[in-house]
């Protein structure tokens, strides 16, 4: 039995409903099969008003035993810093966040949100908010760098705008199963078992990519995204096409770019005028390459693909 | 007579985001209350000056329960401000998403958020209780359980447009960047039939579409439910006989006046989206339906007024409509509930005041003879409204549930209309100028003003459907809807207001919506933005 408690700050609910897409396990198998006790959640809790107040002490002070504390939303801390723009069960919920992270085993923070602040901390980032151990890629964020768990771990990110259901549900297993001491983390905290394929792994589009042959916009059934359409599938982290979401497809399957929402800079340029589902070039040459290639490599690479493309990667390829 | 009690709520949960509520009892009956929104996030900071197509990224993210909503609302009005052509699968592709999305939401809103109330030791007395236990119980209830699973299934529909639910941005000016292909179209309608054989028709309905289709009037409906102990003993017969028997049609009404925007434009009718041309396009009309009078009447958005009497914002306490307003917040937001005490602002109809927004306001347009011949009409909710009373917490409830069928029957159009053959996207050009765009989401009316400038966003505002109902007082010190829905709620038991939570929940209210944006360093508000 482990004992759950799922909070939200600003957030938009995205990844509980996320959440609540899950199958295999399911949000109620977590608690039937695998014996997740969740204490509270907001959407799903059934304690309101002073009940809950008092189980949220009763998990400060210890006397409710707090294995896992889920944070979902960035910790807000405007105006000034007092948090009270941010006001839950009765006092700034930054308050709460501090002192059930210091009580928890375990601390996960879900979405980009909850790890690097995601697109309220944009600038001029209004709400003055951050994320647990990050703002953005600066380390450190609401509970300092060296903030670490009673479990020893610092804050498992979990990120994405927002999060797989597999990606919750599986760290929640791994727990409950006792392999917690086997959950690896790269240098943004977040685990490897995810996030250490790129979004491109697997995608249906890979031949296109391969023969430069570029969907120049939308609605086509052929053709890379990356060329034109600003997709960041070959810079981003996430295993979006080999864990397929809502179980039969991914973004860049169905013809969306990768917007690349696991890495810290999510939303990428923050969204200045010019850089929205376009490729920033520079004299032709895509200023963010793959992972890893360099620009000559990048040039050499594209005009032999390109002169090697066959006939058929123009044509309708149902890609998607 | 005893001492007015007053009791302060924080949280209310499972509403989605941080709502607080206080009311005053006396005798045991609310008898005065005020709901308070308690969360800001600075979305409209971030999108001036951005990207003109920013809104189609940031918005979805600003709800997770309505992003196919705010996708539809962001879309729809840079098509107005662009002028765009949006090709009928474009259409069609659209509103499947929207549709899927608010399928997902019956089966988890229902059982997740508002169904498990029925559990409440409250209820011990009720012949009916440890039936509701045995279905309704979270996480182990035989419903609650298969309900809560099911949800995910509709919005799988999404993925294969969008490629992810939630915060997909497939529909962009001009169209979809999706071409679906015959076997997603062909895996949707399997995905639609899984919904329907392993809980429409047999937990929900315990019959086929067909035979409830047949419901015209609350006489069909009792007919329907003594037809056979399939029916009675169905989700939906169960929750009615228990929601009469526990009380829940004494109390909930609200404000008795409606408001929707419509929603679902016809493929065929608009390919050429212009703001003045919507109310004519879409198959499911809006209006606003004003309970106390019976009458019927269009609905436009430039009948919006908003008050801030009563709101965190210096700015007088006359109403404004949403284009003029000059927002300035006050410098720190203490409770005051003589004077100001949330950050949603107080919606209103120029000329009918406060309106609820949600499935039961559009399902009482749906009953009306106004709009065009060949929109749908569909009096049964509206003949309830009135053989039963008018408008309580079971009604609105049961007006949610009745759209399932309906929404389905939608999807399974969309389905037959795509021509895989013809265009999803059309090129097009980008411009500055002004556009709005609207949908139901299915808690309710949602639109999205937007003005692009220099090829940049000048403003971007948003009218969401919690806005509408959760609203503070207003400058005639008029109450919210659901703070007038609270009037006449009994509570048995002060330490555990069930009754509260029933009335807020029954409003699927979303506080994550309701969000304003604040320089936090000068304290200035930078624009206006509310979500929903």
């Amino acid at each position: 039995m482990a004992n759950l408690l799922w909070l939200q700050g600003g957030a938009c609910s995205g990844n509980t409903m996320s959440f609540l897409n899950a199958e295999e396990p399911s949000a109620c198998d977590l608690v039937t099969d695998f014996g997740i006790n969740i204490l509270w959640h907001p959407s799903l809790g059934l304690e309101l008003g002073d009940n809950l107040q008092k189980l949220l002490r009763d998990c400060v002070s210890g006397a409710m035993p707090l294995d896992i504390f889920v944070f979902e939303g960035t910790v807000v801390n405007a105006p000034n810093g007092s948090g009270e723009w941010n006001r839950f069960a009765g006092r700034p919920m930054k308050q709460w966040v501090r002192e059930l992270a210091d009580a928890a085993t375990y601390v996960v923070a879900i979405g980009d949100c909850a790890t690097w602040g995601g697109i309220p901390a944009m600038a001029p980032n209004p709400s003055e908010s951050q994320g647990l151990q990050f703002l953005k890629r600066q380390h450190g964020g609401f509970l300092g760098k060296d903030w670490k768990s009673r479990s020893g771990l610092p804050v498992i990110n979990v990120p994405g705008c927002p999060a797989h259901p597999d990606w919750i549900t599986q760290m929640v297993v791994a727990i409950a199963t006792g392999r917690g001491a086997d959950i690896g983390l790269d240098e943004f905290q977040r685990p490897k078992t995810f996030f250490q394929s790129f979004t491109q792994t697997g995608c249906t589009r890979n031949m296109h990519f391969a023969y430069k042959v570029s969907a120049t916009e939308f609605g086509q059934r052929k053709g890379c995204l990356f060329y034109d359409l600003g997709c960041r599938g070959p810079m981003t982290h996430s295993p979006c096409n080999r864990i397929l979401w809502n179980r039969v497809s991914s973004k860049t399957r169905a013809g969306m770019p990768c917007l690349g929402c696991t890495e810290p800079e999510f939303p990428f340029f923050d969204l200045a005028p010019g850089t929205v589902f376009k490729t920033q070039t520079v004299m032709g040459v895509p200023k963010d390459l793959p992972l890893g290639v360099d620009k000559k490599g990048y040039i050499s690479l594209t005009a032999a693909a390109k002169n090697a493309a066959p006939p058929w990667a123009e044509q309708d390829l149902f890609v998607v | 007579m005893s001492a007015v009690q007053t009791l302060d709520i924080s949280p209310v949960g499972r509403v989605e985001g941080d709502l607080d509520v206080r009311v005053e009892i006396a005798n045991g009956v609310v008898t005065n209350a005020w709901t308070q929104a308690e969360l800001f996030r600075g979305f409209e900071v971030i999108l001036r000056d951005k990207d003109p197509q920013a809104g189609l990224v940031v918005t979805p993210r600003a709800c997770g329960i309505c992003g196919a909503s705010h996708l539809t609302c962001a879309a729809w009005a840079l098509d107005t401000a662009w002028q765009t052509e949006v090709p009928r699968n474009a259409i069609l592709a659209r509103n499947l998403g929207q549709i899927v999305e608010s399928l997902q939401s019956q089966p988890r809103y229902f059982y997740g958020l508002y169904a498990i109330d029925l559990t409440n030791k409250k209820y011990r007395g009720s012949p009916f209780y440890d039936e509701a236990c045995r279905r309704f119980a979270p996480f182990t209830g035989s419903s609650y359980e298969r309900g809560v699973t099911i949800s995910g299934k509709p919005v799988e529909i999404y993925a294969l447009l969008g490629g992810q639910w939630p915060h997909s941005s497939y529909m962009v000016p001009g169209g979809v960047m999706c071409a679906p292909t015959l076997t997603d179209i062909t895996r949707a309608w399997a995905i639609l039939e899984y919904f329907k054989v392993n809980w429409l028709e047999p937990v929900w309905l315990g019959c086929t579409l067909e035979r409830y289709e047949q419901i015209r009037s609350h006489e069909d409906f009792l007919a329907w439910l003594d037809e056979s102990p399939r029916h009675a003993d169905s989700d939906l017969g169960f929750y009615w006989r228990m929601g009469l028997d526990i009380g829940l049609h004494r109390y909930g009404g609200g404000v008795g006046k409606y408001v929707s925007w419509g929603y679902l434009p016809h493929e065929d009718k608009y390919q050429k989206p212009t703001i003045d041309g919507r109310n004519a396009a879409v198959i499911m009309k809006g209006g606003v339906y004003d309970g106390t009078r019976d009458t019927h009447v269009v609905m436009d958005q430039k009948f919006c007024r908003e008050n801030l009497a009563h709101a965190w914002y210096d700015e007088g306490s006359a109403d404004q409509h949403p284009f003029h307003r000059v927002t300035r917040p006050v410098a720190k937001n203490d409770s005051d509930f003589a004077g100001k005490y949330s950050w949603a602002s107080a919606v209103s109809h120029a000329d009918f005041g406060r309106l609820e927004a949600g499935p039961f306001a559009r399902q009482l347009v749906a009953g009306g003879p106004h709009g065009e011949p060949w929109q749908h009409q569909d009096p049964l909710i509206l003949d309830m409204y009135k053989t039963m009373g008018g408008a309580s917490l079971h009604l609105r409830q049961i007006a949610r549930m009745h759209e399932t069928i309906k929404l389905y029957r939608q999807a399974e159009r969309c389905l037959r209309e795509f021509k895989l053959n013809d265009p999803w996207y059309i090129k097009p050009k980008e411009r500055d100028g002004r556009g709005w765009g609207a949908t139901e989401a299915i808690r309710g009316a949602l639109c999205h003003w937007i003005e692009v400038k220099d090829g940049k966003i000048k403003n971007y505002q948003i009218i969401a459907p919690t806005t509408w109902n959760v609203g503070p007082r207003d400058g005639a010190q008029a109450r919210g809807p659901i703070e007038e829905a609270l009037i006449g709620a009994p509570i048995a038991d002060a330490s555990d207001p069930v009754e509260v939570g029933h009335v807020a929940r029954s409003f699927d209210s979303c506080l994550v919506c309701t969000v304003h944006a604040h320089d936090a360093r000068t304290g200035d508000e930078l624009a206006r933005f509310r979500i929903g």
